[in-house]
């Protein structure tokens, strides 16, 4: 009656997308805030990545884009 | 009657944009990401703009809740008309009570009180009700909070303190994709309901879409419904259950979106509004120092439970006085506005707006000082 397997689907896109986006985000953050050398590019790196997965998150919602 | 019914749909799309907005925008207010007005405006106009996006109808107004169609039950104009009139007097009194509760499901109920008056007990579907809204309403939460919680978790393993500021720009972008997934999901519903209730009245060709006329006002009314913000929602959701910081409430909503997405594109539908709050609870529990009122928590997990049940019941007695015929309608629309007039004037009595909507920290601490000075800013629990 209930679909199990979707759920589990569900339940672990969800995780591995959450969890991707805050990691890549709290990464950026920590690596942004120092000045020096190749951590602030690799920080502004990560923020980029994120900014993809929204936006691919936007493209999901929108379903003329399909 | 199709009138009645088509301002009925209005009203109720709009409760369900101003119940909603605290789904995406309490986290955001409370951390201090955007400022009250800002987040409600932003909101609104992703709500505008995702009515648009996505005008693909349900085949069916309650989703195979109710056996519909040739072998089933005819829907009739009056018991859309009941139904509706139950999904907003629940949409009412829980935002009343600063309860967010799922608008999708006061609708479901409504509208089955309504069919079992009309139709009779066979007329439902029990073995959908329990797979599509009583299993997901307890998965909805649990799946969220898990996921917010490792969010958080990894979050706060990664920043350093000083650093979690930051978190606020992020927030941004959540909250408004949030929104912009509620806009083309919930528009939808009241553009079904409307559309089904023309074709029902002969207005409209049977199988065809929604009128241009028919988007636009529905896009426009939940817009209106998200920006007038249902603030006591949004402080139950944004402070009520825990306190949050920018770092939790940017795993929150990164919780929320990707349940969300996952949900409507895997196949296994959740509520938005329960899957908001379980990332809320969860994320209060991923920090270490943050602590989660249970008893609002509980509160919150009691409306759930009496949500189809209460709007059922609603919108049965509302089905009920409307087989008089036209006195009956009459009756149930006065009786219906009256109620919504005086749940306008009883919540003016203690007004929660974007001026007052966090509650001031010490009130966090000593609960219990806090109902005393506000009276009764918060329910009775």
């Amino acid at each position: 009656m209930i679909d199990w397997f979707s759920f589990f689907v569900v339940f672990a896109v969800s995780i591995v997308a959450a969890c991707g986006v805050v990691f890549l985000f709290s990464l950026g953050l920590r690596l942004a805030s120092v000045r020096t050398g190749w951590r602030r590019p690799a920080g502004i790196g990560c923020f980029v990545l994120c900014g993809l997965l929204i936006l691919y998150g936007v493209y999901l919602i929108i379903p003329s884009l399909h | 009657m199709v009138v009645l019914v088509i301002v009925l749909a209005l009203f109720f799309d709009f409760t369900n944009g101003f119940h909603d907005t605290a789904n995406a925008m309490a986290t955001p207010i409370a951390t201090g990401a955007l400022r009250p007005k800002v987040a409600v405006a932003i909101a609104a106009l992703l709500n505008l703009v995702g009515a648009f996006l996505s005008t693909e109808v349900a085949k069916t107004i309650s989703g195979g809740l109710i056996r519909e169609g040739h072998d089933g039950v005819q829907i009739t104009p009056v018991m859309i008309f009941a139904g509706l009139i139950g999904a907003i007097m629940w949409n009412l009194v829980t935002w009343l009570l600063g309860l967010p509760s799922s608008s999708s499901h006061a609708l479901f109920g409504g509208l089955i009180g309504a069919a079992i008056v009309g139709a009779g007990f066979g007329s439902i579907n029990l073995s959908v009700l329990l797979s599509k809204v009583v299993f997901p309403a307890l998965l909805a939460p649990l799946t969220a909070g898990v996921v917010a919680f490792l969010a958080t978790r990894i979050a706060y393993a990664i920043t350093k303190k000083k650093q979690r500021s930051g978190f606020r720009y992020g927030q941004i972008f959540t909250s408004s994709l949030v929104s912009l997934a509620h806009g083309t999901n919930d528009a939808q519903k009241t553009m079904g309901v409307v559309t089904l209730t023309l074709i029902a009245g002969g207005f409209q060709a049977t199988g065809s879409g929604p009128e241009l006329w028919v988007i636009v006002i529905c896009a426009l009314a939940i817009a209106l419904g998200t920006y007038t913000g249902g603030w006591r929602i949004i402080r139950t959701m944004g402070t009520g259950l825990t306190e949050i910081e920018p770092g939790q409430g940017f795993a929150a909503e990164a919780a929320t979106t990707a349940t969300i997405l996952a949900s409507t594109h895997l196949g296994f539908a959740l509520s938005t509004t329960q899957v908001a709050s379980g990332s809320v609870i969860g994320t209060g529990i991923g920090r270490k120092g943050a602590s989660v009122r249970w008893r609002t928590a509980g509160r919150i997990a009691i409306g759930w439970v009496i949500t189809i049940p209460a709007a059922a019941a609603v919108g049965a007695l509302a089905s009920w006085i409307s087989l008089a015929g036209l006195p009956g309608i009459i009756a149930d629309a006065a009786a219906a506005i009256a109620v919504i007039v005086w749940i306008f004037v009883y919540s003016r009595r203690n007004h929660v707006g974007a001026n007052n909507v966090h509650i001031e920290p010490t009130a966090f601490v000593r609960p219990k000082k806090k109902r005393k000075s506000t009276r009764s800013g918060e329910v009775r629990p």
